[in-house]
């Protein structure tokens, strides 16, 4: 092997923050020459290996190798030397800026004055070069979306990047721009220049990379040639649980009192993009209903539609019969988990028993004339705190201080406990350990049993099939499929989740 | 999540960390007056004998302290005010404004004779002052919490408009002004509407006593009530005060309000307890000197008795010292923004130092700030 084949290699990179393995042992590698893909959820690590590679945070063990060498990334800048530039899902970019400016931005200059002529002569011949048009004199702010990208891709190779790094870059593009966004990498990699694609798309890495580099819950699951990759086979190690998980056994249950109404609802994403289109869906008292699908089909929307976080731009959403308008605080009404505990479900530095209230700090009895009756706040965290088993010294310690599995259960038991006639459930076990996911599905089945309504939305196929009573697959906001939970098998379900699989009647 | 770290605590015990954020301010002051004594020094004066002037200033007689109080009357109402919203992380930098409107408020009841007794006639024009704080306290608090228009550039722009439009209701002919004055300020208040002055000699008035009730009063609320318990939900994480059902806009606007309403009173205050008139640019800088306390107290309605009295007796002190040893005037203001400056110092070392070992949820953040931290800390 000749020692520079590699443009870049990362070896053993181990990230740790509290409470989470970010990266564990993850090595890759990039040829000269090469897209690699870089495939895994949402929170699988990809962007934290990135922020280590372009020396945005530090990783606690291994080491990244530029050209075969050695290299210490402590800081962007330093990235910048090593020859890699990033343009992150989130434009770094300074909207009140042209786009000239945006791109020179950072680059130590010796002149005291600016002197833009040579710099705008350089960018043209860039844009000329890799037909990545942008006006340079335009503001950030006014170009769309798409040609802020070109600004972020050609600010890379302004600084002459030899390794370009891609985050989600096509979440953003139009069909069209996608094509040219994939005629500018094959460009930049016949020159010799290596590029790192990241996504959760299937098809676009399938398209537009050499070889694929998975991971998933922070591990490396493998890398394949691209060419010896199928979407399915792509799709099951991006998703797949390496510990299979059991269909438990579960009584039926008669009584089908539709709760959940969902009729003709449309929901747009932040983007003001359609996210579900004509959504319908009903789900029956003592039923699980799974949602499969890869992530950002919709599912995030879904969520937040029923529990009133989100406007529906059009339909009915219904709960026992009476209409959602606005954010449902009662918990005793609808229990909600959302999917991110740390962003959403918990006020991290609030003390745990403050957090099992936070949607109750108006009711008796932990308020009594207006004032916050902390001793039956304490008592019912203690409660709390025993039922579910919630591993902490006690309901004064920050939420913070506690492991993801116990801060979920923190939430569950804030959510679940005033027994809900729906329970929505978003990504309940993402980054938990295995036996925090039992003990989650455990949970979600006695709610079942119980009787209430319980949405179940999981980007992990296997858990989905594991636990629903009835399963839809999402794909780009709609229903792909509407089957048993019992009989569904995974190739139907991987296939629907890829938008290839027909309508299935329920 | 594969590995499973047990509960854990920083690294600084949590007693330890507690103690810390108390003494932060602490330090930051001493540091404050430290670098302050060297410019002194520089100047050529002795600094042990200019602070000691100061302090002769500030606390030497009964008359001296009540210079004190009367000075932090204005910094505990505005500081209270300024407090509040960083506890629901927002930036109500217009107590400056307030004040003007708290005391247009006050004349506008307690310039013309109602013939009502003294205790009804004097809470109608704090109250009326409050209200057209509030009002006005809405337009910034509106757009924030709608619009999404940043609320310091509001307040601050806002101020400026409070400044101008009570130097022209205070010149003639509008029907406030004072006729044939040599100076733009408003007719005199009623008698009624005067604040009692509580010490012979001096010109001690309630107005100290009212913002010290009024910070515990706020102390109370924030630990005490549901509102107190969202507002700071809301200040540590808007996310999770939205999905618990706060409606986090009206929550903001509200908080906005309450803080001019404190301003209100404030300037309401200040204009019948101590000025008897409302002057043209009555107000010099006070209203921004109370979003430095706040800052000093880091939200902390306690803290902001301890940093508003200090400020005034800076103040006090600042204009004794000033005669008695030469320092220059602007001295005064000079340590009081090297304090202010010092305390957010030493805040951000700390919370770099904090941030290390424990927060590292924030990759972004942490690695660009502390590249060359210990990767072992965890």
């Amino acid at each position: 092997m000749e020692r520079n084949e590699f443009a870049l290699q990362m070896q053993n990179v181990t990230k740790r923050f509290p409470g989470v393995l970010a990266n564990d042992r993850i090595s890759l590698d990039c040829k000269k020459g090469e897209v690699l893909g870089l495939l895994g959820e949402n929170g699988a690590g990809k962007t934290t290996l990135m922020n280590i590679l372009y020396g945005l945070c530090q990783p606690d063990s291994g080491q990244i190798l530029v050209d075969g060498q050695e290299a210490q990334i402590t800081s962007p800048l330093k990235a910048i030397q090593y020859g890699i530039g990033m343009v992150h899902q989130h434009f770094k970019l300074v909207d009140s800026l042209t786009a000239l400016e945006n791109i020179i931005l950072g680059i130590p200059s010796k002149k005291p004055l600016l002197d833009l002529a040579p710099a705008r002569a350089r960018l043209l011949k860039l844009c000329e070069e890799y037909e990545l048009f942008v006006d340079p004199d335009t503001n950030v702010w006014r170009l769309p979306v798409g040609q802020q990208q070109w600004v972020e891709i050609l600010k890379a190779l302004y600084r002459n990047a030899k390794i370009l790094v891609l985050d989600e870059p096509t979440s953003v593009l139009t069909p069209a721009e996608s094509d040219q966004l994939c005629r500018a990498v094959r460009r930049l990699t016949d020159e010799g220049r290596s590029v790192i694609f990241i996504s959760h798309k299937l098809r676009e890495v399938m398209e537009i990379t050499q070889r694929v580099t998975i991971i998933r819950d922070g591990k490396l699951i493998g890398t394949i040639p691209t060419k010896e990759a199928t979407q399915k086979k792509l799709a099951q190690m991006m998703v797949g649980r390496p510990v299979t998980l059991v269909r438990k056994p579960r009584p039926v249950i008669d009584k089908k009192e539709p709760i959940l109404v969902m009729k003709d609802v449309t929901v747009n994403d932040d983007r003001g993009i359609p996210a579900l289109k004509n959504f319908n869906l009903t789900i029956h008292a003592g039923e699980i209903l799974g949602v499969a699908g890869v992530d950002g089909n919709g599912q995030r929307e879904l969520a937040e539609c029923i529990v009133g976080l989100r406007k529906p731009s059009s339909g009915t959403i219904t709960v026992r019969g009476q209409q959602i308008t606005n954010v449902t605080a009662d918990p005793s009404f609808i229990g909600f988990i959302p999917e991110d505990r740390q962003k959403t479900g918990l006020v991290l530095d609030f003390n745990v028993s403050e957090n099992l209230i936070i949607k109750d700090c108006k009711r008796a009895p932990y308020v009594k004339k207006g004032i916050l009756q902390y001793p039956a706040i304490k008592k019912h965290a203690r409660s709390m705190i025993k039922k579910f088993n919630i591993k902490t010294p006690s309901g004064d310690v920050k939420a913070r201080t506690l492991s993801g599995g116990n801060q979920q259960k923190v939430v569950i038991a804030r959510e679940l406990n005033p027994e809900p006639v729906l329970d929505i459930a978003s990504q309940p076990t993402r980054g938990l350990d295995m036996g925090a996911v039992v003990s989650v599905h455990d949970t979600l089945l006695d709610e079942r049993n119980r009787g209430a309504a319980v949405l179940f939305i999981s980007a992990e196929l296997q858990e989905v099939m594991a636990l629903s009573d009835r399963i839809i697959v999402l794909f780009r906001g709609e229903i792909m499929g509407d089957l048993d939970g019992g009989t569904a098998d995974v190739s139907t379900i991987g296939e629907m989740m890829l938008g290839q699989g027909s309508e299935v009647g329920a | 999540m594969r590995v499973q770290k047990k509960p854990k605590f920083i690294r600084v015990p949590f007693i330890g960390e507690l103690a810390l954020s108390g003494v932060r301010p602490i330090i930051g002051i001493l540091l404050g007056i430290i670098a302050g004594g060297v410019l002194i020094a520089l100047s050529g004066i002795n600094p042990f004998k200019a602070y000691g002037a100061m302090l002769q200033g500030a606390f030497g007689s009964l008359q001296s302290f009540s210079n004190v109080l009367v000075r932090s009357s204005p910094l505990l109402l505005g500081g209270v005010g300024v407090a509040l919203g960083i506890k629901a992380g927002v930036w109500n930098t217009g107590i400056e404004g307030y004040m003007y409107l708290g005391a247009i408020g006050a004349a506008v009841v307690g310039i013309p004779a109602l013939n009502l007794p003294p205790v009804l006639h004097i809470a109608l024009a704090l109250i009326v002052g409050m209200l057209f704080a509030a009002a006005w306290g809405l337009i910034p608090g509106f757009l924030r919490a709608y619009r999404g228009v940043n609320e310091v550039t509001t307040t601050i722009m806002l101020n400026y408009v409070a400044i101008f439009l009570t130097s022209w209701l205070v010149s003639e002919p509008q029907p406030l002004a004072e006729i044939d004055s040599f100076y733009p300020m408003s007719k005199l208040f009623q008698e009624s509407a005067q604040l009692p002055i509580l010490m012979k000699g001096t010109s001690l008035h309630p107005g100290a006593f009212i913002g010290l009730a009024v910070c515990i009063l706020f102390y109370f609320i924030l630990r005490y009530t549901p509102f107190g318990f969202q507002t700071r939900m809301l200040g540590i994480n808007p996310n999770a005060a939205r999905y618990s059902g706060v409606n986090t806009k009206q929550k903001i606007m509200l908080i906005i309000m309450i803080g001019a309403m404190m301003g209100g009173l404030a300037g309401a205050i200040e204009v019948t307890g101590l000025k008897r008139r409302v002057y043209m640019d009555f107000v010099t800088g006070v209203g921004y000197e109370s979003v430095a306390v706040a800052l000093v107290a880091g939200g902390n309605p306690l803290a902001v008795i301890a940093a508003a009295l200090f400020f005034s007796a800076l103040k006090a002190g600042g204009a004794t010292m000033s005669i008695q040893t030469g320092v220059g005037a602007p001295m005064t203001s000079v340590i009081i923004a090297l304090c202010v400056l010092f305390v957010i110092g030493v805040g951000i070392s700390e919370r770099r130092r904090l941030s290390k070992a424990v927060d590292k949820d924030e990759p972004d953040k942490v690695g660009a700030a502390g590249s060359k931290e210990d990767p072992n800390v965890i």
